[in-house]
């Protein structure tokens, strides 16, 4: 195998990678504090897309202008993430308050019902908002590319990985090292007895949706910089992706998430490289990039069949 | 002569009567006066005495014993309500619930058609359901207890009893014929009544009533296996045998939700239209209906039998998917997020082998076309077993996965198994899917992709199957073993339940309906395409699931027809309503349109609407719209009270102990 192309692959998958993780956290934080799978969390990604495309829009930058440089392109992406990321996040917590905090001690199923349900909600939103057609981002990052030997790394995966990676260590730092990551742990672990310790329980909740959409947001925004495209289906897949990043890892588990992205983005990247089995011996038909959710998916069985509770997850003992 | 005095109605009798005569008598008289009741009989007398439009005479047969099964049973089901009614409960009430419940669904489905009619209904019930124990409470009315009007009958209040029911029919049925010959009269006299019919009438007017003591009988019996009789010589004195004083104990010591369960079974009741007799009556009238639907459906709809009758067989697959479902997530606890799969495995079964598709890649000759339409019924069976087969091939890795992560095993089984008919391209079509899958065929009927009556009988044939085998599922050995698992799964495997094979029947089990359902899929629509197994299709029967009341089979059928309908029929006529300009639709559209959202229409924003919905019911109602008892239970256990300890009539050790003291 052309060793190149495999480094190139792997660029391109670390940079998907590090999107899926920010998304994964979500997913693991609401998951770890609530016993819940937010299903509506990958459309508040894609709704972060299409604010990002609607504050570059305030700027006055389409995909048809010129892209802008200096002064008004830092403007212009830090507006888009900042207020992707607050927008995301005050629609995490409104969804919280409407779709979940009455279901709190209602069946099981019943969150994962109301959270599909605001997941079509949204999804509709996107389509009313921004139409169906695939929607191209602006390119307005300068697209530099740096040769490492043969291989092409774009300055825009560079930005991609830096942010996402900036993000996950300053989430690591806020829930080890601060009074409200002390307060998450401590609701995450048993919420009746972080209730009687002081902790208000569902400010610690409202947080954590605040915080998962967040990171949902600036997701959004690499993503429109560095893949460019989207539309209101985005979410489903990209949130069918993350949350399977988030159990690979070990649901509930912050660096589960991160290794559990990064580790799907890659195996998509490294998919596309299997040949069509009509051209040799080795191969699946329509070659591998036709069969890489199969593959991820497959890989995740495999996983979950060895380790039952993610990569790294712990193995609790079972309460009685 | 005896007759003539039991016929005799005593005071007490009296209100009842004129309470259920009334009662009923009204929803009755809307169906067959404003309705298509009376059309329909007359049109089937005329043509059968070769006067009417109407040629086809096993058609006219099956609407006549429609009318008759209908009418009877409405007759007896009146007997059996004067016969049941505790009288506690006032007429007006009674009357308001009638209203609300039957009046409001006929009058609004007469004007709307079925489905708007039936979503329409469905609030007016949400807010009548919101507003009636506020208006209670505004009144200071609190509805008598359950149980505290429970009386044992001795024999003479059962011979009683008996004649009540028969009085019941008996009046019932005078009112009805004289009701009926009045009017008819008026038509006669108005010239809308063909000179002929009149025999009909005097014959009607003089059987009605006799028919009406016999129903009544009937009823009677119906109405006294419900009642508590006193201790008999020790024939069935056993712990929980008859329904003797011994029962009554029982009942006393029952949790406050159990005893409002337990009171719907009993004779005389404060509900009689909710108690477990008359629900015998409705499912009846149910069947009756489901059965002879093609036929009616001309006389109450008027045009468009046919596309009614296919989309409600579409319907019919996503009762049995749902069904199929509530066996892994009802019954047993898993949480399955790829149940398309399966669906995918059985259409894909008999789409490859009911089409040309097998014989040409395998370079054969094609199959006889009769031959292979035949091969369909046991390629049912074929596809159910190959669908529950990989079923336990899923099940199997997942036994030692608990929660969400068998969610999303079962999750990435979903989405690998349409991308591998998807790419196996040689077998499957790929992207254009499979087309001129054969229809079935049975001897003597011909049965095409175009005609829906053959359809309709099959899927009914499945459903009853389906909803046999769950129900006896459910009560087996095996059944109680799921909800073991479901509720405890440490506790069950305690006690003896072999964890691994009680999964893997579920999901086996779970899989082979909805192999079935894939089978009947691909043959009813005759192509099978990737694009109907997606995520988002397992989501959708899951929420048939949720929404029905988990675990529960009457509400996971509601579940799975209230979604479909909401689905594929509501919002499509919604936009139909919206074209006409005189409709208020209209105006709705118009105003959301200039207000900036352009190209609007109601199908476009289906998903909002549905997501809406789902969110709604899941706040207001999480356990499902009729949830299983023991979930009710479950759920509503703090409101019990506690359970009065002191005042035990046997003393502990003492033989019957247990059940005096048993507790919920």
């Amino acid at each position: 195998m052309n060793l190149t192309l495999f480094i190139q692959e792997l660029v391109v998958g670390l940079t998907t990678g590090a999107i899926y993780a920010l998304i994964a956290l979500g997913y693991t934080m609401v998951y770890g504090i609530i016993e819940l799978i937010n299903f509506a969390h990958g459309d508040i990604f894609m709704i972060g897309t299409l604010i990002c495309i609607s504050i570059f829009g305030l700027f006055g930058i389409t995909n048809a202008t010129v892209p802008p440089t200096g002064l008004t392109l830092v403007g212009a992406l830090l507006a888009a993430l900042v207020g992707s990321m607050v927008l995301c996040a005050l629609l995490g917590v409104v969804i919280e308050r409407v779709a979940y905090r009455p279901l709190r001690n209602a069946p099981r199923l019943a969150p994962l019902i109301s959270a599909i349900g605001v997941s079509l909600i949204l999804e509709d939103i996107g389509k009313l908002w921004k139409g169906i057609t695939l929607i191209p981002f602006p390119q307005i990052f300068p697209q530099n590319v740096f040769y490492i030997g043969a291989v092409s790394i774009n300055s825009v995966y560079i930005l991609a990985i830096v942010v996402a990676l900036v993000l996950m260590v300053a989430l690591q730092w806020m829930v080890n090292s601060t009074r409200i990551g002390r307060a998450m742990r401590a609701v995450a672990q048993d919420r009746e007895a972080a209730a009687l310790m002081g902790v208000n329980v569902n400010r610690i909740i409202a947080i954590t949706f605040f915080i998962g959409g967040g990171l949902a947001g600036a997701a959004a925004l690499i993503w429109g910089l560095s893949i460019g495209t989207t539309n209101f289906t985005l979410g489903f897949q990209l949130g069918l992706f993350a949350f399977t990043a988030a159990v690979l890892g070990g649901i509930g588990n912050l660096a589960g998430a991160m290794l559990g992205g990064v580790l799907i983005g890659v195996v998509e990247a490294l998919a596309t490289l299997i040949p069509d089995s009509t051209t040799g011996v080795f191969g699946l038909p329509h070659g591998g990039g036709a069969w890489h959710e199969a593959i991820i998916f497959a890989i995740l069985i495999l996983i979950l069949v060895f380790r039952p509770t993610g990569l790294l997850g712990q193995q609790t003992p079972e309460k009685v | 002569m005896a007759i003539a005095t039991t016929l005799v109605p005593t005071r007490d009798t009296r209100a009842l009567l004129i309470k259920w005569i009334i009662g009923l008598l009204v929803p009755l008289a809307f169906f067959t006066f404003i309705w298509s009741g009376e059309l329909i009989i007359n049109q089937t007398l005329l043509s059968m005495l070769g006067l009417g439009s109407v040629s086809d005479i096993s058609l006219l047969v099956e609407v006549a014993i429609f009318i008759v099964v209908f009418y009877t049973v409405v007759i007896a089901l009146a007997g059996y309500l004067v016969a049941a009614d505790s009288g506690h409960r006032g007429m007006i009430e009674l009357w308001i619930d009638i209203a609300v419940f039957v009046l409001v669904p006929l009058f609004l489905v007469y004007g709307q058609g079925l489905i708007i009619g039936l979503a329409l209904c469905a609030v007016i019930w949400a807010v009548f359901f919101l507003v009636r124990p506020r208006v209670y409470k505004a009144l200071n009315y609190t509805p008598p207890v359950p149980l505290q009007t429970l009386r044992v009958l001795d024999a003479e209040q059962r011979i009683e009893l008996k004649n009540r029911a028969i009085i019941g029919s008996f009046w019932f049925s005078v009112t009805l014929a004289l009701v009926w010959l009045i009017v008819d009269l008026i038509f006669f006299f108005s010239n809308n009544l063909t000179t002929i019919l009149l025999y009909w009438v005097a014959i009607r007017t003089l059987l009605l009533p006799v028919a009406g003591y016999f129903l009544g009988r009937l009823a009677g019996v119906v109405a006294l296996s419900r009642t508590i009789a006193p201790k008999s010589n020790g024939e069935n004195s056993a712990n929980g045998g008859g329904r003797t004083t011994k029962r009554r104990r029982q009942l006393e010591s029952l949790s406050a939700t159990r005893v409002r369960e337990e009171a719907q079974d009993l004779v005389p009741n404060d509900l009689p239209l909710r108690s477990s007799g008359a629900q015998r009556f409705y499912m009846i009238l149910i069947v009756a209906f489901v059965l002879f639907y093609p036929v009616i459906d001309p006389f109450l709809f008027g045009f468009g039998t046919d596309g009614r009758l296919a989309s409600y067989g579409d319907a019919g697959y996503y009762v049995i998917l749902a069904l199929g479902l509530n066996i892994v997530v009802g019954f047993a606890g898993l949480l399955d997020l790829g149940y398309v799969a399966f669906f995918a495995i059985g259409a894909y079964s008999w789409g490859i082998i009911g089409s040309t598709q097998l014989t040409n890649v395998l370079n054969l000759p094609p199959v006889d076309a009769h031959l292979l339409a035949l091969l369909f019924w046991p390629m049912v069976l074929v596809a159910a077993l190959v669908a529950a087969f990989f079923g336990v091939l899923l099940g199997a890795p997942t036994l030692r996965l608990r929660g969400d992560y068998l969610a999303i095993v079962t999750l990435g089984f979903g989405e690998i198994v349409p991308i591998v008919f998807l790419e196996l391209d040689a077998y499957t079509n790929g992207t254009n899917g499979i087309v001129g899958v054969r229809s079935p065929a049975f001897f003597g009927i011909n049965w095409s992709v175009i005609t829906p009556t053959p359809y309709y009988y099959l899927i009914l044939a499945l459903i009853a199957f389906t909803i046999f085998t769950n129900l006896r599922l459910r009560d087996s050995r095996l059944g109680r073993a799921w909800i073991a698992i479901r509720e405890d799964e440490i506790a069950a495997a305690s006690s003896g339940v072999n964890l691994v094979t009680t999964k893997l029947f579920a999901f086996g089990m779970g899989a082979f309906f909805s192999g079935i359902a894939g089978a009947y899929h691909a043959a009813k629509l005759g192509q099978v395409s990737p694009d109907n197994f997606g995520f988002g299709d397992s989501v959708i029967y899951l929420a048939m699931v949720v929404i029905g009341g988990i675990g529960s089979i009457p509400g996971v059928i509601v579940g799975a027809l209230a979604v479909y309908s909401i689905n594929q029929f509501l919002l499509a006529q919604l936009d139909t309503l919206a074209a006409d300009p005189s409709n208020v639709l209209y105006t709705v559209k118009n105003f959301i349109i200039e207000h900036g959202v352009q190209g609007f229409t109601f199908g476009n924003v289906r998903n909002l609407v549905f997501g809406i919905i789902l969110v709604v019911i899941m706040i207001f109602r999480p356990e499902g719209l009729i949830p299983s008892a023991r979930r009710r239970r479950e759920l509503h256990h703090t409101e019990d009270e506690a359970v009065e300890v002191g005042a035990l009539d046997v003393i502990p050790g003492a033989p019957g102990f247990e059940s005096e003291v048993h507790v919920e």
